[in-house]
């Protein structure tokens, strides 16, 4: 019942279904591995969008959605991650403040998610719901919190990661902070209404060919404005080209092992080299896996 | 301060005004008309929710507001009623508008040409300050530059057409009612006026002679709060600072036109709905602040009434404020004096710290390119939501103390709620049928294709940059509606949803309380698999943001997920953010007294959704006792009134409804 809504794009149903991928009890494994069982494969693409906090993406989200459902007829899920507070744990949850999207328009989603106090720029469920947006709508959308420590994480998630720039002053050459340039398959320089955009476009063009030697030519730089809406259409027609770029596998072992590495730390590390445990899938390997380590480091010791 | 050359004996009495909306534009005519017959010569006239945001009566967003604060008009066959029997050449009319404050002096000005009086008669004021809207009240539309440029337009079209007309009044009397300190008081108005006269230099249109008198035309509308002696001191503060402004960056020469000219409201946020008669005191305290002083006595005095934190004053409720004026104008001593103050080392010394900490506050936003860049990052914003949160931490700790409310909370019931009515207005709201077959009557007869080539001339003018003011005469004229005139220029401006200040606030409560809710707060997360989600809602046209800000503040500080979006949103939209969102609360916040057909529509929408197991809707408000009862029998789970002023009793609450479930 609720599956077939959810197909149908029913936003509650699909609301419904997001929160068992969210879940943190330990029970809804179970229930997850079922759902995605019962939808079948994914088949959709995920677009990674990054960048420092005001450069301006959930903004251009709030443009680029509307656009890709004008330009096509697939639908469009996004997923945004917003920080928390490390004292109460509770998180403003700001970027669906940018964003409003015509109410019962189901080609459309937003979901937001707290990165709940931890450093890396998505939440630590985001890869979860991820697999079940992928098989309901045809994009997915992930807005990560800002360009930070795991930039790693957007990067194995993403087919495609935009990240968004804005216009700086003066000639501080801030793109290149190390690590953060080399992330991103193309560069959106938004706020192009700021006179100073034009100098930082053609600064942050030269000094990608410096940073990016290998690149075999330079990444795309897009120029837009979500307050005009200059530009947006172009990048819309980017993002609707995007093809899949990882397997479900190869993601599926990324985030088995941060998922590892934040549950269990190095021990969980040392007591995952060398074995199969997705051989089961993801989730009963999540589910075997406190049990597991338990046992053996009861033998270790 | 420069005193006036020969001070006449006794001091003129200030205008004494009241402020008062009604129903339908026939029932404001009679009202009108049966003051001006007792004497009365100036008009002030509020307008309700829909025509304030540019909405026809009949949009769906307008229909529960239509009437309710104020007089709806559509067209200019209102207008024609509305002042019906009443000449505008010998009328001082003052109209609260802002959004669509172009339009409404379009109308009027519309209104006298069609009667055949002379148009550059007309005498008055709009609002028309939309930098305060943004960061207060809320009645905005188009985005910032837009905005300005209206008011801008407005100032070059009143200077020569109608010289007497005020285009706008420079506002901070709702910044405080936001929370504002008296030195951002200061500086946040000083700021806009500065930013305003700028542009007005910069679009070149007025010559310097020119140039001065608008500085001349440019009015304020204060508050005054408690504090009465601090908040004279505010008032002469305001009055160097705005002399030595024109004089310095303006170059103004005459004395007269750098005179600080002001109105007042006093203060009605710090007015309780606990032992309301103690309000009637707190008015009185008030008014001193801004009578006291001759040399920075105000021009206008309106004063709110006892039951203001229940409902709209009822005629006696106005009545007994307009007493307190009254005896304080003709009884006391007070308007025979000079200045008490002047020469006082306290006051000089209280004075220069102000003016001190709201100059080196205005440079800093005049830095930042003015007010326009400041309202976009929200800088100002977030001052003023930083400042509420302040202010209501201090009242929830005791710090700051509020008789009857946190402290000599016992007493005796009071007489003045005992009455049938229990001290509450009741609005007429069958007027709104009428008014919207009115509505269709002016669609259905007047000429189309003058109507829509009024509107098309009206959108040109908006791309091309040139003044909007006759084109929206014409509309005026060719019968367009409120509606379409705003809709035209929303799809040339856009509407803009300004920043909400809350991001990275917090209170400044600590404890056992906030422990031991937080701790609960993550049993419940654990229990139910994800962190507890709260969509703060401000369904409708209502612009009263303090009460949402507050709680999505409080929320997040005991460790909600909170999501809160701003005013003016449909029930709808907020249904949807829940929806989607996975909330497990709706908390709407009302004001503005439509919270029956609000709540309605919320639940409506979440049975339509067949979310209503899972999403539980609390409300808050001013909201009767009578209906409270009401709300709850709907399946509204709680309903909070002002006297909940505890914020963490709010928080467990709302917490013990989801430990229910
Ligand atoms: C401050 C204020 C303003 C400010 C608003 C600033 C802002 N950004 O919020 C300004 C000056 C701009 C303003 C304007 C107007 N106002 Co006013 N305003 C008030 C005032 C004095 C205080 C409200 C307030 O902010 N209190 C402080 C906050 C923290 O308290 P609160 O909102 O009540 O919230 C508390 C509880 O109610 C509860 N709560 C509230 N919401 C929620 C939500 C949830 C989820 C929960 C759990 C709890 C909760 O918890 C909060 C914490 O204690 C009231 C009268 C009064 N004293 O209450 C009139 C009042 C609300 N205003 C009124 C009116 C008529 C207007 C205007 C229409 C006047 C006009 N014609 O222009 C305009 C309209 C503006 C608009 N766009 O809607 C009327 C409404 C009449 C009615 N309901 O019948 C009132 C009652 C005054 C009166 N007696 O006439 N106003
Ligand atoms: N001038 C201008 N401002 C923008 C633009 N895009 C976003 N902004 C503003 O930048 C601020 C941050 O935007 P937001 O979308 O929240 O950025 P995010 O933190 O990257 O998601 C907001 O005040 C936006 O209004 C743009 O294209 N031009
Ligand atoms: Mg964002």
């Amino acid at each position: 019942m609720t599956l077939d809504a959810a197909r149908a794009l029913n936003k509650h149903a699909v609301s419904k279904l997001v929160s068992v991928f969210e879940d943190t009890r330990p029970q809804a494994a179970g229930q997850r591995a079922e759902i995605l069982d019962a939808l079948g494969p994914a088949r959709s693409t995920v677009i990674g969008i990054t960048g420092t906090p005001g450069a301006g993406k959930s903004s251009l989200v709030a443009r680029l959605v509307p656009a890709m459902l004008a330009e096509s007829d697939l639908s469009v899920a996004v997923l945004a991650v917003d920080p928390a507070s490390h004292v109460s744990g509770g998180a403003l949850l700001g970027d669906r403040t940018r964003t409003r999207f015509a109410t019962g328009e189901k080609r459309a989603f937003f979901r937001s998610q707290s990165n709940a106090a931890e450093l890396g720029g998505l939440a630590p469920t985001t890869f979860q719901v991820t697999r079940l947006l992928k098989r309901l709508f045809d994009v997915v959308i992930v807005e990560t919190v800002g360009i930070g420590q795991s930039e790693l994480d957007i990067r194995y998630l993403a087919d495609h990661v935009y990240l968004v720039l804005q216009p700086l002053g003066g000639d501080e050459i801030q793109f290149l902070k190390a690590g953060i340039i080399e992330i991103p398959d193309s560069f959106i320089l938004n706020k192009c209404d700021d006179p100073a955009a034009n100098q930082s476009y053609y600064q942050l063009r030269s000094s990608l060919s410096l940073a990016r030697p290998f690149d075999e030519e330079v990444p795309p730089i897009y120029r837009t404005s979500a307050r005009t809406g200059e530009g947006v259409d172009e990048v819309a027609t980017a993002m609707l080209a995007v093809q899949p770029r990882h397997s479900d596998a190869e993601r599926e072992e990324y985030f088995f092992g941060r998922w590892v590495e934040d549950e269990w730390g190095a021990t969980g590390r040392r007591y995952m080299a060398g074995r199969e445990l997705l051989a089961g899938g993801f989730d009963a390997a999540q589910a075997q896996f406190g049990p597991g380590i338990v046992e053996w480091l009861g033998k270790v010791e | 301060m420069s005193t006036p050359a020969a001070l006449p004996e006794r001091d003129r009495p200030w205008i004494i005004r009241t402020y008062a909306g009604h129903s339908s534009a026939k029932a404001s005519n009679e009202l009108y008309r049966s003051n001006l017959e007792k004497g009365q010569t100036g008009l002030s006239i509020a307008f309700d929710l829909p025509t304030q945001c540019g909405y026809d009566s009949d949009d769906p967003i307008a229909r529960p507001e239509v009437g309710k604060v104020g007089v709806p008009i559509n067209s200019l066959d209102d207008f024609h009623v509305l002042f019906d029997g009443i000449p505008l050449e010998k009328m001082n009319t003052s109209m609260t508008i802002n959004g669509t404050a172009m339009w409404l002096l379009a109308l009027y000005v519309a209104l006298a040409r069609e009667r055949g009086e002379d148009e550059s008669k007309l005498q008055g004021t709009t609002q028309n300050d939309l930098i305060k809207e943004y960061l207060a009240r809320g009645t905005y539309i188009f985005p910032p530059e837009a905005s300005m440029r209206l008011i801008a337009e407005m100032y070059e079209y009143c200077l020569e057409a109608i010289p007497k007309w005020n285009a706008s009044n420079i506002c901070s009397y709702h910044l405080q009612e936001a929370g504002a300190t008296p030195v951002q008081e200061l500086a946040f108005a000083l700021a806009n006026a500065i930013s305003l006269l700028d542009l007005l230099k910069e679009r070149g249109h007025f010559d310097d002679e020119q140039f001065e008198r608008a500085v001349g035309r440019i009015s304020f509308f204060v508050n005054a709060g408690i504090r009465f002696v601090e908040e004279m001191c505010k008032m002469r503060a305001f009055g160097e600072l705005w002399d030595s402004y024109t004089a310095d960056r303006f170059g103004v020469t005459e004395e007269k036109y750098r005179r600080f000219r002001y109105g007042v409201q006093v203060n009605s946020l710090g007015l309780t709905e606990a032992q309301p008669e103690n309000n009637a005191w707190r008015i009185i305290l008030e008014s001193l602040g801004v009578t006291l002083s001759r040399n920075a006595r105000c021009r206008a005095l309106q004063l709110p009434a006892w039951n203001e934190a229940m409902s709209l004053p009822r005629p006696w409720d106005q009545q007994w404020s307009l007493r307190l004026q009254q005896i304080l104008a003709y009884e006391t001593d007070l308007l025979e004096y000079p200045d008490l103050f002047d020469g006082s080392p306290v006051v000089q010394a209280k004075v220069q710290e102000l003016m001190d900490e709201a100059t080196a506050e205005i440079e800093t936003i005049l830095g930042m390119g003015g007010v326009i860049p400041a309202i976009e990052s929200g800088y100002m914003k977030t001052a003023l939501v930083r400042s509420m949160s302040e202010r209501m931490s201090a009242i929830n700790s005791g710090d700051q103390i509020v008789v009857g409310l946190n402290k000599w909370t016992e007493g005796l019931p009071s007489p003045l709620t005992a009455g049938d009515d229990g001290g509450i207005f009741k609005v007429d709201d069958k007027a709104a049928e009428a008014i919207i077959a009115g509505l269709e009557h002016t669609r259905a007869s007047r000429d189309t294709a003058r109507a829509e080539a009024a509107i098309e001339a009206l959108k040109a003018a908006a791309r091309d940059g040139s003044s909007l003011m006759e084109p929206s005469i014409e509309c005026a004229l060719a019968r367009v509606t409120t509606g379409e005139w705003a809709g035209a220029l929303r799809e040339v401006f856009g509407e803009y949803r300004p920043a909400t200040g809350i991001e990275g606030q917090q209170l400044g409560l600590t404890g056992d309380r906030v422990e031991v809710l937080r701790e609960r707060i993550n049993t419940l997360a654990e229990q139910m698999g994800h962190r507890p989600r709260i969509v703060v809602g401000k369904p409708g046209l209502d612009g009263h943001s303090n009460g949402a800000e507050v709680i999505a503040v409080s929320a997040r500080h005991v460790g909600f997920d909170v999501i809160y979006s701003g005013i003016r949103l449909s029930p709808d939209e907020i249904v949807q953010s829940a929806v989607e969102e996975g909330a497990d609360v709706i908390g709407a916040s009302v004001l503005s007294g439509s919270h029956i057909d609000l709540a309605k529509q919320i639940l409506e929408g979440l049975r339509e959704q067949d979310a209503d197991e899972d999403i539980a809707v609390v409300v808050g408000g001013i909201i009767p006792p009578a209906d409270a009862t009401e709300l709850e029998a709907m399946g509204i789970k709680r309903v909070f009134t002002p006297a909940d002023y505890e914020l963490m009793d709010i928080m467990e609450s709302i917490v013990e409804i989801l430990e229910a479930r």
